[in-house]
């Protein structure tokens, strides 16, 4: 009878064992205290209603909040996989939606549907565009990540400012208004382009072998490419993908203020989107990354901005709270930290086994 | 033959070492070039390269040449330190809040090193004991001294202690009228700190462990040599921290304010000088001396921006030009002597 007992409980530690083995499981460990904090603090919290036929509540709000960071998020993830980095996202984000916003603002009708796509594809064009030439710095010119994004991330900024001459860049155009606070089934714009995007990539990374490339690539480039991977090309279109991506955050981003500011949007929000890649479970070294974590991150960063409010903090002091799950998240998941769990266990282990002995000698 | 082996041999030899700097001392003579012919000699005014130019540029960039050379130890090892930005953010607000308080001088001044310090040293303990990445623990740091900032005060605060404003008033100066040129506090304290930055890295045990650590082998080599592989580590953190700290003070002086939206992407212009200054982040190559110039470069490119009346955004864009020039530049320099 005790047997029993003593082989659930032990079936439940090696289910926690396995569980904490896996790079989500702090994350989601991270996301589920945030939720419970708040749950306990404001008991409305989890409340989701239906207005008008679209939903509303706190959680759709942090799901609509996570969409900017978690786009960026998505793309940085994969270049990350190759153990690059790109920090000109925040810089793209501004571009392509004043590159938007430009175009709108000097066509007759802004409202005009037509208008809209053509502004939408100019905008993500010209992300496209500043993806070819990072994967082209990093790839053909074999300059370091690092530096290679951190050209436009410096200068994107001053781009976009030469595009919007300085000024603030408004346009009032319903269509355009309704890609960033528009809902499609109920469920607001912005989450289902990441829902989407989120689906479309993770098909292409686990259902084809574009995955497994890139993590090869990400554990030793030269040896993937004597293997037959073509690194190079598939570097390359990853930028390309994080670039545009990029493009499509500023525009979802900027969509519901239909306003251009060059000098803020975006700003800094290449950090976030590696902070969330991170908190994702992904290493920085390249090799191992996972999407399905980077979504999770993404929330854990919306929560913990809606942390802020709900626990009547001001919003300026958000910074502090990100550094400190940050740190939480990397530590618990350090190898010092596993190894300390693994001595307790063993000597947990010793322990049991010298009460068996004893009883044994009973 | 024998003559032929001759002259292979008085082909002066570059040493490896210094070719990343090659492309350094290149940008900077092609912008210096640029500003003689197009506001100097070749307009037909004075001369655009002079003792007034260097003063002036050490003036505005003392601050970034202190956060350079913390940089470029970091970098050294093959590390990163985005933190300094709103270390230097943090540290002026403190300075300002602490005259409000009837702080003295020296005590001011201390403790705003000390949490330059301080925050290098969290680093430090996450990337040595916990093993976490320089740019991700750096960034964590980063996002607390910035919340802290934020915590001190949203306003900008003005400093209006009057032993602060005579530091930083007081300069020696010299040369005479349309060619005068001063040496100021700050620039003192700049020069000190790149003067003891050279001597440690160059002269001292503590400096050649720092290279050995950018080999890239997790500090296999170091350690293999019994040198201490975890404490220079830690201290290289400490040692940017430290000067983040000091140009929070000098930057405080500059502006006689603190504001907690200082130095957001300030430490991308740091980085960005080490890298004009020829040091490769990968680790292991680099003279906290290219970075100095590194400093110079960037400073005048914001001199010529303004001598030409353009828009303070077409600095970015230089900058990027710039940077993405020289690192091509440095590819050549590079390919060709292999």
């Amino acid at each position: 009878m005790s047997d029993n007992g003593r082989a659930a409980s032990l079936d439940i530690g090696a289910v926690l064992r396995k569980a904490s083995g896996h790079s989500t499981f702090w994350p989601s460990i991270a996301l589920v205290a945030l939720v419970i904090a708040c749950g306990v603090k404001s008991p409305g919290f989890l409340d989701v209603t239906v207005q008008d036929g679209h939903l509303f509540g706190q959680p759709v709000d942090i799901l609509r909040n996570s969409a900017t960071p978690l786009l960026l998020a998505l793309g940085m993830c994969l270049v990350i996989a190759t153990s690059g980095i790109d920090l000109s996202v925040g810089a793209v984000m501004a571009i392509s939606l004043a590159v938007s916003l430009t175009w709108i603002d000097s066509s007759p009708a802004g409202g005009d549907p037509g208008t809209v796509v053509v502004a939408l594809l100019l905008g993500l064009l010209v992300a496209l565009v500043i993806g070819v030439f990072n994967g082209f710095l990093v790839t053909v010119l074999e300059i370091q990540p690092f530096i290679a994004t951190m050209i436009l991330m410096v200068a994107g900024r001053g781009i976009a400012m030469l595009l919007t001459q300085g000024q603030i860049t408004t346009v009032t155009s319903p269509p355009f208004k309704a890609i960033g606070s528009g809902f499609f089934l109920g469920i607001p714009n912005p989450v289902v382009i990441a829902a989407v995007v989120f689906t479309l990539l993770a098909l292409l990374v686990r259902r084809t072998a574009f995955g497994m490339m890139l993590e090869s690539i990400g554990i030793n480039r030269e040896a993937s490419r004597l293997a037959g991977v073509r690194a190079a090309s598939t570097t390359w279109i990853v930028y390309v993908v994080c670039g545009l991506l990029a493009g499509l955050a500023g525009i979802v981003y900027g969509a519901p203020t239909m306003a251009a500011d060059a000098n803020n949007i975006g700003l800094m929000k290449e950090m976030d989107a590696i902070m969330v890649v991170v908190l994702g479970g992904t290493k920085l070294d390249g090799g191992r990354f996972s999407l399905a974590g980077t979504v999770v991150g993404a929330l854990i960063l919306s929560a913990l901005e809606r942390a802020v409010v709900i626990f009547e903090l001001p919003s300026q002091t958000t910074p502090l709270f990100k550094a400190v799950v940050l740190i939480a998240v990397c530590v618990a998941a350090s190898p010092l930290f596993a190894e300390r769990m693994r001595l307790r266990r063993a000597r947990a282990e010793a322990a049991r086994a010298g009460a068996m002995t004893s009883e044994v000698v009973a | 033959m024998n003559t032929a082996h001759a002259t292979l041999r008085r082909v002066p030899r570059i040493d490896r070492r210094f070719l990343p700097v090659i492309g350094t001392v290149l940008t900077l003579a092609v912008i210096l070039l640029i500003g003689e012919l197009r506001y100097g000699l070749g307009s037909g005014s004075r001369a655009f390269i002079s003792m007034k130019l260097l003063s002036n540029l050490l003036v505005d960039n003392s601050y970034l040449l202190v956060l350079a050379v913390g940089m470029t130890f970091v970098i050294l090892t093959g590390g990163i330190d985005l933190s300094v930005g709103a270390v230097v953010a943090l540290v002026g607000l403190v300075t300002a809040k602490l005259f409000m308080a009837g702080a003295s001088l020296p005590v001011v001044v201390i403790v705003g090193v000390l949490i330059g310090t301080t925050c290098g040293l969290v680093i430090g303990v996450l990337v040595q004991v916990f093993d976490i990445q320089p740019f991700i623990a750096s960034l964590a740091v980063m996002f607390l001294a910035r919340g802290l900032a934020n915590v001190v005060s949203v306003q900008s605060l003005p400093i209006e202690d009057q032993g602060f404003a005579a530091l930083a008033a007081w300069s020696l100066k010299f040369g005479e009228g349309k060619s005068l040129w001063r040496i100021n506090a700050s620039m003192i304290v700049a020069g000190i700190v790149l003067l003891v930055g050279f001597h440690i890295l160059h002269h001292t045990r503590f400096g050649r462990t720092v290279y050995g650590l950018g080999a890239g082998d997790q500090g296999q080599a170091v350690r293999l040599m019994g040198l201490s592989e975890g404490r220079t580590r830690v201290l290289v953190y400490v040692i940017s921290g430290t000067c983040a700290g000091i140009a929070g003070i000098l930057f405080a002086l500059y502006t006689k304010s603190g504001f907690n939206l200082t130095g957001i992407g300030m430490e991308l212009d740091a980085i960005a000088s080490v890298v004009i200054g020829g040091t490769l982040l990968v680790g292991g190559y680099g003279f906290v001396l290219g970075s100095a110039v590194g400093v110079l470069v960037y400073g005048l490119i914001q001199v010529l921006i303004a001598r030409e009346g353009l828009d303070s955004w077409w600095t970015k864009v230089f900058i990027g030009v710039v940077l993405l020039g020289f690192v091509i530049l440095q590819k050549i320099v590079a390919v060709k002597r292999q």
